[in-house]
């Protein structure tokens, strides 16, 4: 924009005129701020104490914490919360990837393809859950039938304490890989034709444009996806709630699952708001740790 | 050579089989779950539960859909979906299009620093924030009821809204409303008489945002109702899904319905969408 004049022109200002702008832009920001940050800083008061129902109990320091997340089942749900996230991204990102360079291929029926492959992107999670649930189901379920066929015995795989995790993360996967496909397309779009065409004709092989073009220009898309996905997947409650519920035995117990039981069926607010502070801690982790390496790639 | 009588670039056979062989992998993944379902809405009853399972309905019926879209509790659900929705778009748009305006049209001290304090909290995850929300809506009285969705919703839809409001409103000249002023119009009313209509295809977009984010949602939904009748659409799912002798022919029917709304829109739109997309990268 010519000049980037958007803003009016200084000129002698009135007391009424200073505060115009504050004026119009307070209620959005009250609301944001009552609803997204006064949680947090009740979360973390709360985390400190004991809990009597919705009131405060008495100070107890960070035992709360201790008891989220140092105790053997806190342990064992951080890593369950792990291997959730790398599972599903050791699926969803070499497969949105891959597609997308796939669909940037000159191939007939692109479009049709490209649009039933991110068909699970506008599922809900709710409805994933359930989809993939009723799939797998080790009674009525096709997969099992299958199985069955070739002389094996598939368990219920939300039921068993070995598969219930794959379980999940193929549902998780399912519903994450649209996100890195349409993004990752996008960003190959963007290349600019003639930069492949003066690669070919210098000679360079399929796989050397690939590493020499493709992928530095797509690295900060796919950077971005990795994070998305790892958030969503990290946060999420639904698909493990109703698929497994945690179980069987606390075999799928994520910490974000965790804070919702402990806070809606335990009522044990005080343990479940320590869970909360951790989940957004790693978040602001997270995302801060991405935002350096963005910055440094532009550096660079 | 043959490499010389293709165009630059083209595929060989052998590449384009292996392409679609890949291609053809990759869409049984995806369209499985949702075929099941789809194939389970359209079976008779006694067909559901018959094995060896079918992939394909012995003999498709739609009295699964009838069940379940024609429940007059789905209905209610719909209803409350909707009503959240429309008060969602009242308050969030009412709230984001004057801030943006004000951020838009102002310099002012801490303008940067306020902006990025409402951004950030789309990093702040619902899971982090539902349990204490959940009690302040006791305390308030409001729990249970389909305003404490309401307010939570827009809280999550002003930041992006705005976001998305300040490039259409910075896009129309501002000597639009400088000349209304002269007219004798004040700032606000200028902004109100002058810009506010000729953001009708921002409207769109933030429609398309408010339907997509408040159709999906679940975990607020669920946490701050308790009673059947203040149920969202994805909650009513779900409960219809726990109760005990859970009939899977009108639940897949309802689920598979529950997708449309969003596979309609998203076909109307996909063109702009990953136009969109890809413009907000070459800007970038």
């Amino acid at each position: 924009m010519a000049g980037g004049v958007t803003a009016m022109p200084p000129r002698p200002q009135k007391l009424a005129v200073l505060v115009t702008p504050y004026l119009w832009l307070a209620p959005a920001l009250a609301l944001v701020v009552a609803v997204s940050f006064w949680p947090l800083g009740y979360a973390l008061v709360q985390s400190l104490h004991r809990s009597d129902y919705l009131d405060l109990g008495t100070f107890v320091g960070a035992s709360n914490y201790q008891r989220f997340l140092l105790s053997e089942a806190g342990i064992a749900r951080a890593w369950n919360s792990l291997v959730l996230v790398a599972g599903t991204l050791a699926i969803a990102l070499p497969m949105g990837f891959g597609l997308a360079m796939l669909l940037n291929l000159p191939i007939k029926g692109r479009g049709v393809l490209r649009t039933l492959l991110i068909l699970p992107w506008l599922v809900s999670n709710t409805v994933a859950a359930l989809l993939w649930a009723w799939l797998l189901n080790g009674q009525y379920g096709p997969i099992a039938d299958a199985v069955a066929q070739i002389g094996f015995v598939m368990p219920n795989m939300t039921t068993s304490s070995t598969l219930a995790m794959p379980a999940l993360i193929l549902c998780n996967a399912w519903g994450a890989y649209p996100l890195v496909l349409v993004f990752t397309l996008s960003a190959l779009q963007t290349v600019p034709k003639e930069t492949y065409e003066a690669a070919m004709v210098d000679g360079a092989e399929r796989w050397q444009r690939f590493i020499r073009i493709t992928v530095p220009l797509v690295r900060n898309t796919t950077l971005v996806t990795l994070v998305l996905t790892t958030l969503h997947c990290f946060n999420g409650v639904t698909i493990v709630l109703i698929m497994t519920g945690g179980g069987p035995l606390d075999a799928t117990d994520v910490m974000a699952l965790r804070v919702f039981e402990e806070g809606f069926k335990l009522h044990r607010m005080g343990i479940a708001t320590a869970g909360a502070v951790v989940i957004f801690a790693i978040n602001v982790l997270f995302t801060v740790a991405y935002m350096r390496v963005l910055k440094n790639e532009h550096s660079a | 050579m043959t490499r010389k009588r293709r165009p630059l670039g083209a595929l060989t056979p052998l590449e384009s089989g292996a392409a679609y062989g890949l291609l053809a992998l990759a869409l049984v993944f995806a369209l499985a779950p949702i075929f099941w379902g789809l194939s389970t809405s359209l079976k008779a009853p006694l067909d559901i539960h018959r094995t060896p399972p079918s992939w394909l309905p012995p003999t498709a019926t739609t009295v699964n859909y009838a069940k379940a879209v024609f429940d007059a509790r789905f209905g209610r659900y719909l209803v409350n979906t909707f009503f959240v929705m429309s008060a969602s778009f009242a308050l969030s748009m009412a709230l984001a299009l004057h801030a943006a305006w004000a951020t838009v049209r102002f310099s002012f001290s801490g303008r940067e620093g306020l902006m990025l304090l409402m951004w950030a909290t789309i990093m702040i995850p619902g899971i982090a924030v539902v349990v204490p929300l959940y009690m302040a809506a006791v305390d308030l009285g409001i729990y249970d009821t389909l305003w404490a969705l309401v307010i939570v919703y827009s809280a999550w839809l002003v930041p992006t809204l705005v976001w998305l409001l300040r490039g259409f409103i910075a896009a129309i000249p501002i000597e639009l409303e400088e000349s209304a002023r002269i007219d004798g119009c004040s700032r606000i009313g200028a902004f109100w008489r002058v810009t506010m209509p000729l953001l009708r295809p921002g409207l769109l977009a933030a429609g398309v945002l408010v339907f997509v984010m408040i159709w999906n949602e679940f975990l607020i939904g669920y946490s701050l109702t308790l009673s059947d009748e203040n149920r969202m659409i994805q909650v009513g799912i779900y409960y219809f899904m726990t109760e005990t002798g859970v009939e899977y022919g009108p639940l897949t029917a309802a689920a598979i319905a529950s997708i449309l709304p969003i596979a309609l829109l998203y076909a109307l739109l996909q063109r702009a969408f990953i136009q969109g997309l890809t413009g907000g990268a070459v800007k970038g």
